[in-house]
């Protein structure tokens, strides 16, 4: 059952093939694709305008804070909501108003959704009795998905008498009995408890490697869909933010949003002019003057916001700058005053205040509340939006 | 924190009002009906027994056939309204349902009993109604006034409130263990039998118990619906009391319903205790 993680990180740098790779290959066919996708209920649009396509074989996760559609989003794949507008083709058939079980998804639920007065073999070969298949057929399927699954011996047992974990593995070998083209996943994790939910993690990418299915997750856990997606879609009030690979998205966030729930909530406002050599960011109460490179996301001269994580944060006890030198090619320099520190573990985390403004940083040692210090933010850790 | 005797003793008074009424209106009662069945002139004996026996012993099967029946059918028509109120996609359908079905409930059984003597009767206004559509002559039309108009009357009453507590428990099942078998493709008749079903059995199972022991009780129904014989054992009681002031026999037909009512109790606790031990 186990896949080695170094196998895992295999199978994942040959489908990505490179740090840098945009994600979506123009050389593979679209498998699943989503038009214009509209949806909601009682007069409120959750669903505005959805536009994806996905590969076979790619692991999808749908990411996004509570309330952002990413759920109406899955179960309109999945047939259990029906779209105001748009369409959903998959391998080029339109399944758009086909029912949830002409589309070949499967659908893994947030609570399992196990039957409870059916044993654990029952529940796996529920989908294959359902399409008729032979009793020792059933058996064999059952049995094979349990031995992968590591759920052997447990056939005759009960959803009630199964661990978290166990259920939800169940669950799991319930919805790929029936071999679906596509697999979707609502946030199957969220139930588990932290140490058993990393485990289960790598188990279901291992798996979906090995089978080839092309799946769909759904999560509002950034750290899982970093590690188990090959591309996150991020969502926000029902349209999509930003798609890309775990590295696009984190590196190079599209949006304010987007990088603020990427972790860089650290927000300051700057002023910058650009031209045609470069960045500059003017001097101002919060930071030195600096000049920086032109980010690949559209800019104009003016204010801007400012964001980057803490971590991204260099800090050093405050120097006064000679005056004729600028903060620093390629990075900006914040002065601030530390107000609060403590240990989460690995590093130390501080709360600066910068006049009216406070941020997040942290640092290999610590800073005493009330020392001055300086904030040094390299240009490729931060990022610049333009107010929209 | 109270001493502990005190606070016992608290709990004693706290529950004494009910358990006087329990005492009083309920055990002495039956105490007092059980050895009444056995009280004969010549002291205690088994001749109420076999008085009931050769007088009774058809109505007995009667009352049997006519709750087990009645029974069966409010299952099943219990089970397909409150699977059609759960499952139903068609909402309008669903919400007139869900308004209409409840009425019954608020109607008294001799109330019943009136109208549906009016409704069912050779020319009341079931058979008018057939006839006005010409389908039957009004000399072919049959009275329903004998054990069918009572196994209506208990359906059409009690299936309301069966529906209410199935329903209710389809309601609070996770949606999701629908769609999870909707999604694997099945039908809709499936999905009730194989799938929402068995997870309210045992709500199911309750409802079915408290609605014989109702039927059980109902005087006013076979009275007004199937005065003739074979009928109901209430009404051999009600007639053994009023007309000879036979409390033994009336006793041991108590007796009878008594032991009825506990076998259906018996059935039910029995899987209610199977069903905790898993």
């Amino acid at each position: 059952m186990n896949m080695m993680p170094s196998a895992i990180a295999q199978a994942r740098s040959l489908r990505k093939g490179g740090e840098e790779d945009a994600g979506h290959d123009a050389g593979q066919t679209d498998f699943l694709t989503i038009r214009g996708l509209e949806a909601g209920y009682a007069g409120t649009r959750v669903l505005k305008g959805i536009d994806l396509s996905v590969f076979k074989g790619e692991f999808i996760a749908l990411l996004g804070s509570s309330g952002c559609g990413k759920s109406t989003l899955l179960r309109t794949l999945a047939g259990f909501a029906k779209p105001d507008a748009g369409e959903i083709r998959v391998a080029g058939r339109d399944v758009t108003r086909l029912g949830p079980d002409k589309r070949g998804m499967a659908l893994v639920f947030q609570s399992y959704a196990l039957w409870p007065h059916m044993s654990v073999a029952q529940n796996i070969g529920y989908g294959l009795k359902l399409a008729g298949r032979a009793k020792a057929d059933i058996a064999s399927r059952v049995g094979e998905l349990q031995m992968q699954l590591g759920l052997g011996g447990l056939e005759q047992r009960k959803p009630a008498e199964l661990s978290g974990g166990q259920r939800q593995r169940v669950a799991l070998a319930r919805a790929l009995a029936v071999q679906p083209d596509i697999l979707l996943l609502d946030e199957p994790l969220s139930n588990l408890d932290a140490r058993i939910r990393l485990t289960v993690r790598h188990e279901i990418i291992a798996l979906q490697r090995r089978l080839g299915t092309t799946a769909i997750h759904v999560t509002h856990d950034r750290e899982e869909a970093m590690v188990m997606a090959d591309r996150i879609v991020i969502l926000n009030e029902g349209a999509i933010a930003q798609v890309g690979t775990p590295q696009d998205v984190y590196k190079r966030p599209a949006s304010a949003f987007v990088a603020a729930f990427m972790g860089a909530e650290n927000c300051l406002p700057l002023s910058i002019e650009k031209s045609g050599a470069g960045l500059h960011v003017h001097a101002n109460d919060l930071c030195e003057g600096a000049s920086l490179p032109i980010p690949s996301n559209p800019l104009v001269s003016g204010p801007v916001e400012a964001r980057f994580r803490p971590q991204a944060v260099e800090l050093t006890p405050h120097q006064p700058q000679t005056g004729t030198e600028p903060g620093g090619d390629g990075a900006v320099i914040f002065k601030g005053r530390v107000e609060q520190t403590s240990y989460p573990g690995g590093a130390w985390r501080h709360v600066v205040s910068l006049g009216s403004h406070s941020v997040v940083a942290d640092a290999q040692r610590s800073f005493a509340p009330g020392e001055a210090v300086n904030l040094r933010v390299a240009a490729e850790d931060l990022f610049l939006f333009s107010p929209a | 924190m109270p001493p502990k005797a005190p606070r016992n003793f608290l709990g004693l008074v706290l529950i004494a009002p009910a358990l006087a009424v329990v005492v009083l209106l309920f055990l002495i009662p039956l105490c007092e009906a059980v050895l009444g069945a056995f009280r004969t002139d010549a002291g205690f004996g088994l001749e109420n027994v076999s008085k009931t026996y050769a007088l009774y012993s058809r109505d007995i099967a009667f009352t049997f056939v006519i709750i087990a029946l009645s029974a069966l059918l409010i299952a099943l028509i219990s089970v397909l309204f409150s699977g059609y109120l759960t499952l139903g996609t068609n909402a309008r359908a669903v919400a007139l349902l869900r308004w209409l079905y409840r009425w019954p409930l608020f109607v008294p059984f001799i109330v019943v009993g009136q109208i549906l003597r009016t409704f069912l009767a050779k020319n009341g206004l079931m058979n008018n109604l057939i006839v006005s559509t010409g389908a039957v002559s009004p000399m072919d039309t049959i009275g329903f006034l004998d054990w069918r108009g009572v196994v209506i009357a208990f359906v059409w009453k009690q299936v309301p409130f069966v529906t209410l507590l199935l329903a209710g428990a389809m309601a609070s099942l996770d949606r999701g263990t629908i769609e999870a078998a909707r999604n694997l493709g099945a039908s809709r008749i499936r999905l009730l039998l194989e799938i929402v079903l068995p997870q309210v059995a045992s709500t199911l199972m309750v409802a079915l118990t408290l609605s014989v022991v109702t039927m059980m009780s109902v005087l006013s129904v076979p009275l007004m619906l199937n005065p003739h014989s074979p009928t109901m054992i209430t009404v051999n009681m009600a007639f053994r009391i009023n007309a000879y002031g036979d409390y033994g026999v009336a006793n041991v037909l108590g007796l009878v319903s008594f032991a009825i009512t506990g076998l259906v109790a018996w059935i039910y606790l029995r899987a209610t205790l199977k069903e905790n031990i898993r």
